[in-house]
């Protein structure tokens, strides 16, 4: 099966088509990425299958879309019974960003003040860690603190990491050498170039998109089994 | 389900509330909040809402079900939130196969209304430039009619053409109506007597006083709730099974 993975322009140009001739808003894109997210972690993390007493999830959202994206995942998986705590590296300033954290905030989920650096506090506490921080638009060469910092931890730890689009860190173009090493890749909408090599479980999140954008931008996306939202590549 | 076959002092615990029946100020003061204080979006809560009432549609009328040889439905919208709700219901059925049409007896000025509009016909979605009068072109053309007029906040009593016409239409066809949060022409808190007469309710958030005694196949969609507002409201929402966002009554 012919899958042709995007490079960030072509990422970018779908999105853009998306708001701009599609008429297809940000907040309501963000909300059905979010959910797919979510499933997708029900599926590769089922509830039985979590190690730890409680089924507390960390998750990692940046100030941006991609962010936004892990906030509308975490209050999913609240309401499919996880337990996930947010830690926001830097404030942002987008109010859509902003009306996410409260709706989160708003179904009781904690946040962290800050990341612990002693990575045993993060394995103990946690089953696994949603890495939102970065999407295909990041500047992977350019990373100002503290997400740097952040990334080393995720280096280190040893529960798994699922990431939302793009290991954050990660050239979009590139298989990452010695970035974060995710065991789950959520992509949204079409999969990225540095994922073609990707060896851990790599769901597809994108069933919403238009056939016209498929056809132009020849996506050969597989056939989604019934009503799901995502599949398993 | 109730379970009350163990000793009192379990029993109580496991006493399930009766699942709540919102009077109309009830349903518009859940919506202001959820807007205002939870700060959702409209544009979210739509999308939210219209994939739940697809997989209802899903669930009620499968597929393989359908009688007709193509799996049309005919997806009629009102100009206000519920014909949103029905714009992204219909989009949602064509990427999971069904054939929508759609019908907008009134355009609509609201821009969020319009987005979603493009939506579909960027989906390859038709429209219907009128509706027929005949009966029989509807039942022969379509497998089910999904009713997305009129919401709770809507004037039962003094509704204005096309909608009386409409209404007449729907109260005769032979195939199944599926009625998105009030079956449209109904008092938001009475059971019609003489109104259209859907087999499918599908209730947004938590069901209306006049489903009290609704017959057909009740579906509710309301899981992305948040908790504080269903023990403010008293709501009693049942579990929703697994990940699924709706659940029948």
């Amino acid at each position: 099966m012919d899958k042709m993975n995007q490079s960030s322009a072509e990422a970018a140009a779908i999105e853009t088509e998306l708001l701009r001739d599609y008429r297809f808003g940000q907040q309501q894109l963000i909300e059905i990425w979010g959910q797919a997210c979510a499933l997708a972690i029900t599926k590769a993390f089922p509830l039985s299958s979590l190690a730890k007493k409680q089924p507390t999830v960390l998750v990692i959202c940046g100030p941006d879309q991609n962010g936004s994206i892990g906030l509308v995942c975490a209050r999913h998986l609240r309401m499919y019974e996880y337990e996930p705590t947010i830690y926001h590296p830097q404030r942002s300033s987008q109010s859509l960003h902003q009306d996410f954290t409260v709706q989160c905030e708003k179904m009781d989920i904690p946040s962290l003040s800050y990341l612990p650096t002693e990575v045993q506090l993060i394995n103990d506490a946690y089953n696994l860690v949603i890495d939102a921080m970065m999407g295909p638009d990041a500047d992977c060469a350019n990373l100002r603190e503290p997400y740097p910092g952040i990334l080393v931890t995720l280096k280190q730890i040893k529960i798994p990491i699922a990431s939302v689009d793009v290991p954050s860190g990660w050239d979009v173009e590139e298989p990452s050498q010695d970035g974060i090493n995710p065991e789950v890749l959520i992509s949204l909408t079409a999969p990225k170039k540095c994922a073609i090599s990707f060896s851990g479980k790599h769901f597809l999140a994108g069933r919403f998109l238009p056939y016209d954008i498929q056809k132009k931008y020849d996506l050969n996306l597989p056939d989604y089994p019934g009503t799901d939202c995502l599949i398993e590549l």
